[in-house]
């Protein structure tokens, strides 16, 4: 047969690169409960559609030739659903999945390949970190940062990350630079590895508290979801790129509506207290004014004041901004206003529309809060709204103060406000107010208090908020999605097909 | 088994004391509810496990930050 010895050599070299780091190394992931490299690429593309590149990569070193296929990251194209997507790997079964100077070139081929063709990077994270003792010397490390474009984000494409298993180093950096990320909670997410960070600092760490899910999801606030397995980290990766375009200048994809969709909405009396002293959950509300489970938190446990979704309305993405009532009584804290405006990074980079709900007391003030920087925060949070140029809405639900008022998109600060017929809008909580203004206390007089709580509180309804035409429309709360799906339909940002400006794209990805 | 410090979120007044010591709690199942900001602010079990300690009575004001339950995980 023609070719006979150079199919013989390529079968023996593809079949090399596929077996990874060997049996034993890839039955010891398989008892951990975790995939190995290429079976997460098989759960996250349709059957048949992944390409592979960079198969035959390989460490630099000559005696690491037959040591490293791929050079331990599997790097490739493939479609999620029918829509084209690039993918990085990392196989913790070759050499730890530790970064060299070739498998970052790939890394690099892949990324900037997404890019230039409008197609979304997904980077499954699981790595040592730098591979020693190729990065060791001035030489080694010298080698490395030979593209001045590695770690710039202006968001034309989505990253989206999934952290299966320790993540340090380059790992870690690319899971900064994501717009969404999800992690198992057995993985380690960190600078350096514990190990590492025992012996630099000579202090005994809990790997947990270091590097953890909790401390991810809950702390800093850099990822969105903990699960418990593999396929449940993809299958959020695949719906969070759902809701979104393929890049920039798309828009999203519009989806079916659910039979009986508006239904929900109509029950909004139930899910929202009429006693202001009763607090609720602002999900349910959110979720009633979506799509039937079309509802997807973005960093739930963190800065829990704010609450911050995807969703569809009509069919439509958008993004859903909430105070939450149900935490700090949804008074916004300093993390509270990063959460909101990586929220809005998020959806001005791709062209979502944004719907903000507010029930809010204000901002929490305090030592802390200034010790954090929240009067920083709270100015990037409006300054980010204000650059945001995708439609915005607002409804005032129930109170709204001060400075949050704005920041929540009071007047002009969203395309078109709305107010609920109980809304009730003030420099603050009118019993605070009654002590800053006159200095009166309830239990020094409390028929005075009272008599000024009434005073401060006067001119401050709904009603007078559409009297100076700052909230375009009064409206019963169970009327709040037919309105919003109308808006929708009406502010297409036809002149430009839907595209905003996208001026916060190349805002930090982190805070 | 691990013990997690639960923290008050937020300054207030601890006004009804919800869940009892060794009581099985769910994720987001109410230990007690705080008067603060004039509004009724529950504190939840932030994960699943048991209600080991509660370190506040009813009626105590309590500071952004202090401890109020220990819970086993």
């Amino acid at each position: 047969m023609a070719f006979e010895k150079y199919i013989a050599e390529h079968e023996r070299r593809t079949a090399r690169a596929l077996a990874m780091g060997g049996k034993e190394r890839l039955e010891k992931q398989a008892a951990l409960g975790r995939l190995n490299a290429r079976q997460r690429i098989d759960h996250l593309f349709d059957p048949g559609s992944f390409i592979e590149i960079g198969m035959f990569a390989r460490g630099e070193p000559r005696g690491d030739w037959d040591k490293t296929p791929a050079d331990g990251k599997v790097t490739g194209y493939g479609r999620i659903n029918g829509r084209e997507a690039a993918v990085v790997s990392h196989d913790i079964t070759v050499k730890s999945a530790s970064s060299s100077p070739v498998n970052v070139r790939k890394m690099g081929h892949v990324r900037r390949t997404a890019i230039a063709n409008g197609v979304p990077l997904v980077l499954f994270n699981e790595s040592s970190g730098a591979r020693i003792p190729d990065t060791m010397g001035a030489i080694g490390t010298g080698t490395l940062g030979q593209d001045p474009t590695q770690f710039i984000r202006m968001r034309e494409i989505p990253y989206v990350a999934a952290v299966l298993g320790p993540a340090f180093g380059t790992a870690c950096w690319f899971t900064q630079l994501s717009d969404f990320v999800v992690m198992r909670k057995d993985a380690q997410l960190a600078i350096s590895s514990p190990r590492v960070t025992e012996i630099a600092i000579r202090q005994k760490i809990d790997p947990m508290e270091l590097s953890g899910w909790r401390m991810q999801t809950e702390v800093t606030g850099k990822v969105d979801y903990g699960v418990d397995s593999d396929e449940e980290a993809i299958d959020l990766l695949k719906q969070f790129l759902s809701y979104l375009p393929s890049h920039h200048n798309e828009l999203p994809p519009r989806a079916a509506v659910p039979a009986g969709a508006d239904e929900p909405a109509t029950k909004l009396l139930d899910l929202v207290p009429e006693d202001r002293a009763k607090v609720y959950d602002m999900r349910k509300v959110a979720a009633a004014l979506c799509d039937p489970g079309s509802l997807f938190p973005l960093k739930d446990r963190f800065a829990k004041a704010a609450f911050t979704a995807l969703g569809r309305i009509d069919g439509r993405t958008v993004g859903i901004l909430g105070s939450n009532p149900m935490f700090k009584a949804g008074a916004l804290d300093a993390d509270a206003c990063d959460k909101a405006c990586t929220f809005f990074v998020l959806c001005d980079s791709f062209n979502i529309p944004i719907v903000i709900l507010a029930d809010t007391p204000g901002f929490l003030i305090g030592v802390e809060g200034e010790r954090r920087k929240a009067p920083g925060k709270v100015i990037n949070m409006m300054s980010a709204l204000q650059m945001c140029s995708v439609p915005k809405f607002s409804i005032v639900m129930r109170k709204s103060y001060g400075q949050a008022y704005l920041n929540m998109g009071g007047t002009r600060n969203t395309d078109e406000m709305l107010a609920w017929y109980c809304a009730d809008v003030g420099f603050m909580d009118p019993n605070v107010g009654v002590n800053v203004v006159y200095g009166v206390k309830r239990e020094e007089d409390p028929q005075r208090f009272e008599q000024l709580v009434e005073e401060i509180r006067r001119d401050s309804s709904a009603y007078d908020l559409a009297g100076i035409f700052s909230a375009v429309a009064v409206i019963d709360p169970r009327e709040s999605r037919r309105w919003l799906a109308r808006l929708l339909e009406l502010h297409q940002r036809r002149l430009t097909k839907g595209i905003g400006k996208h001026l916060l794209s190349g805002w930090p990805t982190t805070f | 088994m691990a013990r997690e410090t639960i923290k008050a979120e937020i300054t207030g007044n601890v006004w009804k004391i919800v869940a009892q010591v060794d009581q099985d709690l769910a994720e987001q199942e109410t230990i007690l509810i705080m008067e603060s900001m004039k509004m009724e602010v529950p504190v939840l079990a932030p994960v699943k496990g048991k209600l080991k300690e509660l370190l506040v009575k009813e009626g105590q004001d309590v500071s952004e930050g202090q401890d109020l339950a220990i819970l086993e995980t």
